[in-house]
């Protein structure tokens, strides 16, 4: 379990990238825009995860790292010349600072405390966007004019494509190491028992305040990600909306797991996508729709799709095993009635 | 022989009621030292005073010649004492071998994935190795990747006991591992202690089951209403009058 990933879990995320650059000139924009607007999910949820599902902490403050994230890259960038392959680490380091600092106070509270206190947190941060005119341009938000990396323009949808590739393999590269170390085990250990976890000589309060900053950084990169392939931002991007969005993908894809991560991203993210086909009068359903899946999961498959797909795969191979030596005790008993009959 | 662990005149105080009164112990090293008593005499407070769960208003306990007071309650592992739990405590949805890795938390390192990748892989085969040794001792070994959650009662006893051990404490405290077991399981119990004082192992022990206390005890501490009222050789404490009219009179003979 310990060690580096191996080369099986890292050959997809090199297919993901030569993937993307293969593509990047055969998909249409729209294509590559909805590309784009997963691969980010998957790197705001998976972060999201590292707490919730890893750590057990049900902390909500994730949209404001992300909003952090985004604001932060957008105005280094603009203000101060700050190139994109600058501006974005800085921008999740500072996600992940304001993380660190929230995680004091928070790893004083449990369940519902903390749900709400990180809730509120997020609507502090939105309320911050909306009214720090001279920087955040408030309500009306801020133009994301186009970067360049290493002398790359990323202007469009199609320019972005292979970046946010690279960038969520990275992530995902960096989730796999993470997931082989004593550290995850500890964030597991608290999240099953903090009695255990410090009885046997974890630091209960050190592994949380580290997984708020983690998950913080992620979020923070997400941010990074969406100022690549948008050109603009409003204090809307920290709403309760998008919270609600992002949990949904987390309990639909089944927590706990990277490839539940990237699931529920997937799935949850291209619904807009299709539901745009439907009658404008419909759309005003859409958070109604996240809302009835996000109760509808939680009910039925609160593993999510994947833990759903690892339970059925369970059952069926015990079945087929049952079904084996069931087989093999008829050929048994069907040998030893033919030995008595011929005798 | 100085106390490997001495419990010197702790009082503990859960508002107006004094759950622990003034309590002291000496505990010698390589011995199994039982703490009995009536229910809500305060066994369990005196041990989550030793393993920094509650902090005695008043006292001392001192390991190995150190106070424990003044650590956080995480570094009670690293310093040798682990503890199990009352109502098994376990990491439910990890595996039991996930379980004794995580007991080995204290003297395991490697926090992040920085060392090298050669490096990282011995640490953890080393650590799998002992894991493994700690399983076979506790007869776990083939319920190794099942789920704790998916474990029957007295395998959950045994791998709460084993994710004590896998820490390689000098003293283990133990809160009642026999509770609810059945006979066969509990000779199995008294089998293991006998073998861990045999490594050199210091045990306190809370039980109620008595066949199993007076089996494997070298000492006692009778507590009721968080007073000391005996403390000896079993077979002394099994005469004390006053240890039989406040707990032994009552249970032995029901």
């Amino acid at each position: 379990m310990f060690g580096s990933p191996t080369l099986r879990q890292l050959a997809p995320l090199l297919a993901l990238v030569l993937g993307a650059l293969a593509l990047q000139q055969l998909l249409p924009q729209y294509f590559l825009y909805v590309g784009n607007l997963l691969m980010m999910y998957v790197i705001l949820v998976i972060g999201l995860d590292l707490l919730i599902g890893w750590s057990g902490q049900f902390a909500f403050a994730h949209i404001a790292f992300f909003g952090i994230g985004i604001y932060a890259t957008t105005i280094l960038g603009t203000r101060y010349d700050l190139p994109f392959l600058i501006a974005m680490p800085v921008a999740a380091m500072l996600a992940g600072a304001v993380g660190f600092l929230i995680a004091f106070p928070a790893t004083r509270l449990r369940a519902v405390y903390l749900a709400l206190a990180t809730f509120a947190f997020a609507e502090c941060a939105q309320w911050v966007a909306r009214t720090w005119d001279s920087v955040t341009k408030g309500a009306d938000g801020l133009q994301i004019p186009p970067t360049s990396i290493l002398g790359y323009a990323v202007g469009n949808d199609q320019h972005a494509f292979p970046v946010v590739a690279i960038i969520l393999a990275l992530v995902l590269a960096a989730t796999l190491y993470l997931q082989r170390s004593r550290f995850a085990r500890s964030m597991s250990a608290i999240r099953e028992s903090e009695h255990v976890a410090s009885a046997s000589g974890i630091d209960v309060k050190r592994v949380k305040i580290l997984s708020f900053t983690l998950s913080a950084i992620y979020a923070g990169v997400a941010g990074g990600v969406y100022t690549l392939f948008n050109s603009f931002v409003n204090p809307d991007i920290l709403g309760v909306a998008q919270l609600v969005l992002v949990l949904t993908m987390l309990v639909v894809g089944g927590s706990g797991s990277i490839a539940g991560c990237v699931l529920g991203a997937v799935l949850i993210g291209i619904l807009p996508e299709v539901l745009r086909a439907a009658p404008r009068s419909m759309l005003v359903w859409q958070e109604f729709f996240y809302g009835l899946i996000l109760v509808l999961a939680i009910m039925f498959m609160p593993r999510g799709f994947f833990g759903a797909w690892q339970a059925w795969r369970d059952r069926a191979r015990h079945a087929a095993d049952k079904r084996d030596a069931q087989a093999s005790q008829d050929t048994r008993l069907r040998a030893k009635a033919s030995t008595e009959a011929s005798s | 022989m100085s106390a490997l662990l001495s419990i010197d005149g702790i009082t503990v105080r859960f508002g107006g009621l004094v759950a622990v009164d003034n309590f002291s112990m000496d505990v010698e090293e390589g011995r199994i030292h039982a703490l009995i008593g009536p229910n809500g005499a305060g066994k369990s407070t005196v041990f989550n005073c030793i393993s920094r769960f509650t902090t005695p208003a008043a006292g001392d306990v001192r390991f190995a010649g150190e106070s424990l007071l003044a650590d956080p309650q995480y570094a009670i592992a690293k310093r040798g004492v682990a503890r199990t739990f009352q109502n098994i405590e376990l990491l439910q949805r990890l595996t039991v071998l996930e379980n004794v890795l995580v007991g080995m938390s204290s003297r395991v390192p490697g926090y992040f994935p920085l060392l090298p990748g050669a490096r990282r892989r011995r640490i953890e085969r080393e650590a799998v190795d002992a894991a493994d040794e700690v399983l076979a001792l506790t007869g776990l070994t083939g319920y190794r990747d099942t789920l704790a959650g998916d474990l029957d009662f007295g395998h959950q006893k045994l791998l709460d006991v084993a994710r004590a051990l896998s820490a390689k404490p000098r003293l283990l405290l133990l809160d009642e591992p026999a509770a609810g077991l059945r006979n066969r399981e509990i000779a199995q119990v008294d089998k293991l202690l006998g073998e861990l004082t045999a490594r050199g192992m210091t045990i306190v022990l809370v039980e109620h089951v008595m066949q199993l206390v007076m089996s494997v005890a070298q000492k006692i501490t009778v507590l009721s209403f968080g007073r000391k009222i005996a403390e000896g050789a079993p077979a002394e404490v099994r005469a004390n009058p006053e240890v039989i009219e406040a707990y032994l009179g009552k249970r032995a003979h029901a």
